[in-house]
């Protein structure tokens, strides 16, 4: 096994470790120095340490156990006094190693100002666990005194925290700004303001001239003759890479340690890592780019390919209470725009810089809450012309309001009934995740819920969610449109559970995004309200199809067809005259169909109450050709005429048609009834088929003629016409009730299984159930549009609202 | 999840409850009344008018009222509490501006073996003084408590009323030498949770919540930050610290992940984002991260919701 030497057990180091262990455990025999006497923690987090409001504890990335664990040899406490690149060892202070590669992770030390007294007990950086606890200590005495050199990110949060821990603090800053490297000045005076209002004072264009004090600090004094008495003094100002080591080494550092994209320095088999390096002439403090660094490193000594590439950069500041988020270029500069946001009241600012139609930079006070979409529009350098005028408002803004896609299921009350099929209220779900049931399939298992026809599954899952919070992860599911987030199948639960019987109720209470649905949901919404309840919703036609509206199907020149019923395929010389002096009149093409009836196409739209009139006083009602809902019967001739015939098939179907015309259904119903296996009516592709056989008939349903091609499946075998029509029936309303709109029978019962609609029209109640309820809805649907539409005061909406056809004078 | 519950432990708080406004009553609208039960039930019988009892005072006065020893005092369930072993009690009002949603009550017992701290520290000549505070058998530190006071952004006080935004401290008497720090180290207090609580006129108060490993006010504190500035226009927060017993460090370094994100109706804190009121839950481990119980409290701020601070036990 390779051996791999890593000096330093800083958060880049740690990063690196990290991964090459979980890469490949056992590509290295690894030894990790460090000069500090503990292993890695995080860095970056000591200024809640030092204000109390973290603990070391909290803050170690890797502990002794994790060490051991991945049989690194650990040398903490002990400094390498030397490398030898020729003999490929380290000397610590304690012996050397021998390696095959070697990783500088030296990081970098506290810049501390040169002035006189600088090196007095007192002066303190603040760099490592050490520094803060120096600080914490001499935040212990009461009424003690901190100046803190240096208005930096570092130096802020140190100020903070020890404000916190009880001291008097004053703050120097050289520049005429806080923060000047991330912050324009007004985010810096916003700062400042804030950082006052915790009792902390902030000294700017503050030069230190020197530190005195008898044997330990006492006092800085100022340039400018101020003298500030104080206990301690923190140095943040910089931080310097910590190369000395690799310089005695002889590998090449110009700032710091050279290396390339691969992290390799110029010195075979050595590389670096952290603060401690320089690539194409950048030096590093951030700790971002340090784990990109540690993630190219790794895959490099793994001997995979892996390119350093810089990033953009952003700043937040860690002081509980104090939002800021700086990234990018925000100088001023010619070509450059600025868009600015204040609020004054809420202390907000926020600062766009625009160059050539892309966002450069971004600093933003007190409001921070988009600052990672701007640092992604500056890192994708995304073209913002478009969304220019708003993009100071953020995404929300772009993306219209947000709602909240929970809020319809947590309002429903503990006796809401969830799943129907099952009858499990919402309260037995929410006890049943209270017992432990944390998941859909304990749910399923332990009350039921979701366990059969699967429909409210979504409703399940949103119960699991409002109730466990995040402990739960919703999947994302297929929301009807962009109007709301709700599925199908979710919207038409709450329909039921939540007694929604208008379109209004629906977008409220449902949280719909848009004022009133859109094209595709509104007919959906009418489809699943005046299913559900048939008696208190009236169908809205401006919610259909434009062939549902207009009760006939629009042709590709824009006339119409006409397609009166022929109840089960029968007819009489009466209808037939009368259809064929419709045609002549209006002009129509005749067509036989295959649903065994005849289609006048051809007809102008202002015609169509004339010819629905015309065929209505012979008798004919609309074939309702162009609905979601019954179609055609096909029968064939039975046993009347048919030499094999076993029922009369054609009265059946006719008997079914007479039941079943006009009722709205999710999608198109076709259905077929033939007297005899031979199948000519071709039952055993059609919505619902009926095969009639010597014993009775056989129901089948689910099948398909068009796009897809299926042969039905057997519901039930009966005896009698009654029990076929009662279960037809049956079957015609659960599909009603709880398929999704424009899910064809066959599409529905793929969801919900053969088995539960077997199950659930076995039942004798509840099939019978479900008859009453089709036949309460067609005590309203039941009525031939075209009659109505024939009346004056309607024919009239047929007209076009100019004659085209005349010329304009000239 | 983790759905054991550890062995019982005595705790400082022995009865939490909720008091909404119903027109001119005050009602109960849940508690947490642990073996309690006939203080329960005396409690279902009643509610409080304006300035009625504990809750009512501190709805009529705007402000938490810290009460110690029911005799003889405006405490209505004075039989009921005594035969409870209930000695002393806080009402913290949460206000929306003028608008009063809910009134918390603490109750508590004394007894030697438990120690913490109930504070309420309000502002005073523009330095934070205790107004008062519950603290058991931790009488030095209530005592010196009592001889602290805290300036801006100073000490956990000082600290939340300066940054109008909920703490947490660790280790409190660990590393600090301040003589409250060192007397609460001496009494075991190890966490410390510090709460704005906004009222109706100028008056700055905080809350602290001050607990021992002992006798825990909690085992788990969580902050999350609910504010438009911080989480955008969607009804969210994301939690910004904690601590936990048996999870350790809640908080995410954000160089390494997000921050855990809930939206409104999602779980507890999802429920106190979406009704604007505390929650208290008890008796449903699988639902308060394994412990057997929670109290979720609104922070209001400039008229919308800002925070939300838990706490478990």
């Amino acid at each position: 096994m390779q051996k791999l030497v890593v000096i330093g057990a800083g958060m880049a180091s740690g990063r690196l470790l990290e991964q090459i262990i979980a890469a490949n455990p056992a590509a290295y025999d690894i030894t990790l120095f460090n000069a500090e006497p503990r292993g890695n923690y995080n860095r970056i987090m000591l200024s809640p340490v030092l204000s109390g409001e973290k603990s070391y504890g909290e803050i170690v990335t890797h502990d002794d156990a994790w060490y051991a664990e991945n049989r690194i040899t650990c040398r903490f406490g002990e400094k390498v006094v030397s490398v030898d690149t020729d003999r490929k060892v380290v000397i610590g202070e304690k012996g050397e190693v021998p390696y095959d590669k070697l990783v500088f992770g030296t990081g970098s030390s506290a810049f501390i100002i040169p002035c006189p007294g600088h090196d007095l007990p007192g002066v303190v950086a603040f760099r490592d666990l050490e520094d803060t606890t120096a600080m914490t200590e001499a935040a212990g005495k009461p009424g003690a005194r901190a100046v803190v050199i240096g208005g930096g990110l570092l130096g802020l949060e140190a100020a903070a925290a020890l404000r916190l821990r009880g001291m008097e603090v004053t703050v120097l800053h050289i520049s005429t700004h806080l923060m000047e490297r991330q912050l324009d000045p007004a985010a810096g005076y916003l700062l400042k303001k804030d950082l006052e209002k915790r009792g902390i004072t902030v000294m700017l264009e503050a030069s230190t001239k020197e530190i005195v004090g008898n044997g330990r600090v006492e006092q800085v004094n100022l340039a400018d003759g101020t003298e500030l008495p104080c206990d301690i003094v923190c140095m943040a100002v910089g931080i310097r890479p910590s190369v000395k080591l690799a310089q005695d080494s002889g590998i090449a550092c110009g700032r710091a340690i050279k290396v390339d994209a691969q992290m390799r320095t110029q010195t075979p088999d050595v590389y670096a890592v952290g603060e401690c390096v320089e690539y194409n002439g950048a030096l590093f403090g951030l700790v971002a780019p340090l784990y990109d660094q540690a993630k190219v490193l790794a895959k490099t000594l793994l001997d995979e390919e892996e390119t350093f590439v810089m990033r953009e950069l952003s700043t937040k500041l860690k002081v509980t209470g104090c939002d800021l988020f700086s990234s990018g270029d925000f100088a001023e500069g010619e070509g450059r725009e600025d868009i600015v946001f204040r609020d004054p009241a809420r202390g907000i600012y926020k600062r766009l810089v625009i160059e050539n139609d892309r966002l450069i930079g971004a600093v933003m006070y007190g409001d921070t809450a988009d600052g990672n979409w701007f640092f992604g529009l500056i890192k994708d350098a995304t073209d913002i012309s478009d969304i220019r005028e708003t993009l100071i408002f953020g995404p929300s803004f772009q993306g219209g309001a947000q709602v909240d896609p929970l809020s319809a299921v947590a309002a429903l009350p503990p006796e809401a009934e969830i799943c129907g099929c099952n009858g499990v209220c919402k309260g037995n779900i929410i006890k049943a995740i209270e017992a432990g049931a944390t998941d859909l399939g304990a749910i399923k298992a332990t009350t039921k819920a979701s366990a059969s026809c699967g429909t409210c599954t979504g409703l399940v899952e949103q119960v699991l969610s409002v109730t466990l919070g995040d402990d739960f992860v919703l999947p994302a599911a297929q929301p009807v449109c962009g109007c709301c987030d709700l599925t199908h199948e979710d919207v038409r639960r709450l329909i039921k559970v939540q007694e929604l019987k208008s379109q209004e109720a629906v977008w409220q209470e449902l949280g719909w995004k848009t004022r009133n649905g859109c094209h595709v949901c509104r007919p959906a919404v009418n489809y699943y309200l005046l299913a559900d309840w048939p008696l208190d919703y009236t169908d809205d036609p401006q919610s259909r199809f434009v062939n549902e509206r207009n009760h006939a199907n629009i042709q590709k020149d824009g006339t119409y067809s006409v397609m009166p019923r022929m109840w089960g395929g029968m007819t009489t010389p009466q209808e037939l005259i009368a259809i064929a002096q419709a045609a002549e009149k209006y002009g129509a093409t005749v067509k036989v169909t295959g649903g065994m009836r005849i289609d006048l196409l051809g007809i102008q739209k202002e015609d169509l109450p004339a010819i629905w009139y015309d065929l209505n006083q012979a008798g004919m009602v609309s074939g309702h050709a162009y609905t979601k809902g019954l179609r055609t019967v096909k029968t064939c001739v039975g046993k009347d005429w048919c030499r094999f015939g076993t029922q009369d098939s054609t009265g059946l179907g006719i008997k079914l048609e007479k039941k079943l015309w006009a009722s709205w259904t999710p999608h198109k119903v076709k259905l077929g009834v033939s007297g005899c296996p031979r199948n000519c009516a071709e039952a055993t592709c059609k919505d619902i088929g009926v095969i009639c056989v010597d014993s009775g008939y056989q129901v089948s349903v689910a099948g398909a003629a068009g796009m897809d091609v299926r042969e039905t499946e057997r519901l039930v075998d009966v005896a009698t016409e009654d029990e076929v029509i009662e279960w037809t029936t049956a079957f015609v309303q659960l599909y009603r009730e709880n398929a999704k709109y424009l899910d064809r029978a066959y599409k529905w019962v793929a969801k919900v299984g053969l088995d539960w609609v077997k199950e659930t029209l076995a039942d004798d109640a509840t099939r019978r159930a479900l008859v009453e309820r089709f036949d309460i809805s067609q005590s309203v649907y039941q009525v031939d549009p075209w009659a109505e539409r024939a009346q004056p005061a309607e024919a009239v909406k047929f007209h076009p609202l100019a004659d085209l056809t005349k010329e304009a004078a000239e | 999840m983790d759905t054991v519950i550890d062995a019982r432990v005595k705790t400082f708080i022995q009865v939490t409850e909720l008091w909404i406004p119903d027109g001119d009553r005050l009602v109960l609208a849940n508690g947490n009344y642990g073996d309690l039960a006939a203080f329960e039930t005396a409690t279902r019988a009643i509610s409080f008018g304006k300035g009625e009892g504990l809750p009512g005072k501190a709805w009529a006065e705007q402000r938490p009222v810290v009460l110690k020893g029911f005799d003889g005092s405006y405490f209505k369930r004075i039989e009921a509490a005594a035969e409870a072993g209930l000695t002393s009690a806080v009402a913290l009002p949460v206000f929306d501006e003028d608008d009063l949603k809910a009134v918390l009550v603490v109750l508590c017992s004394d007894s030697d073996e438990r120690i913490g701290a109930i504070e309420v520290w309000s502002e005073l000549d523009g330095l934070m003084m205790l107004d008062d505070g519950y603290y058991g058998a931790a009488k030095h530190f209530e005592w010196v408590s009592q001889h602290t006071h805290f300036p801006r952004g100073q000490g956990l006080p000082g600290g939340v009323w300066s940054a109008r935004t909920p703490m947490l401290f660790r280790e409190l008497g660990s590393g600090y030498r301040f003589i409250r720090a060192d007397s609460a180290g001496k009494a075991g207090l190890t966490t410390g949770l510090g709460v704005p609580v906004p009222v109706p006129h100028d008056r700055q108060f905080v809350l602290t919540l001050l607990s021992a490993r002992g006798t825990p006010i909690a085992r788990r504190f969580e902050i999350w930050d609910a504010r438009p500035e911080k989480v955008g226009k969607e009804t969210a927060a994301i939690l910004v610290d904690g601590i936990c017993e048996r999870d350790g460090p809640l908080w995410t370094d954000d160089n390494d992940a997000p921050p855990r994100r809930v939206t409104a109706n999602q779980g507890n804190i999802g429920k106190v984002l979406a009704t604007g009121l505390p929650v208290i839950l008890s008796g449903a481990p699988a639902l308060t991260e394994g412990y057997s119980a929670m109290v979720a409290l609104p922070v209001y701020q400039g008229g919308a919701l800002a925070h939300v601070v838990a706490w478990y036990i």
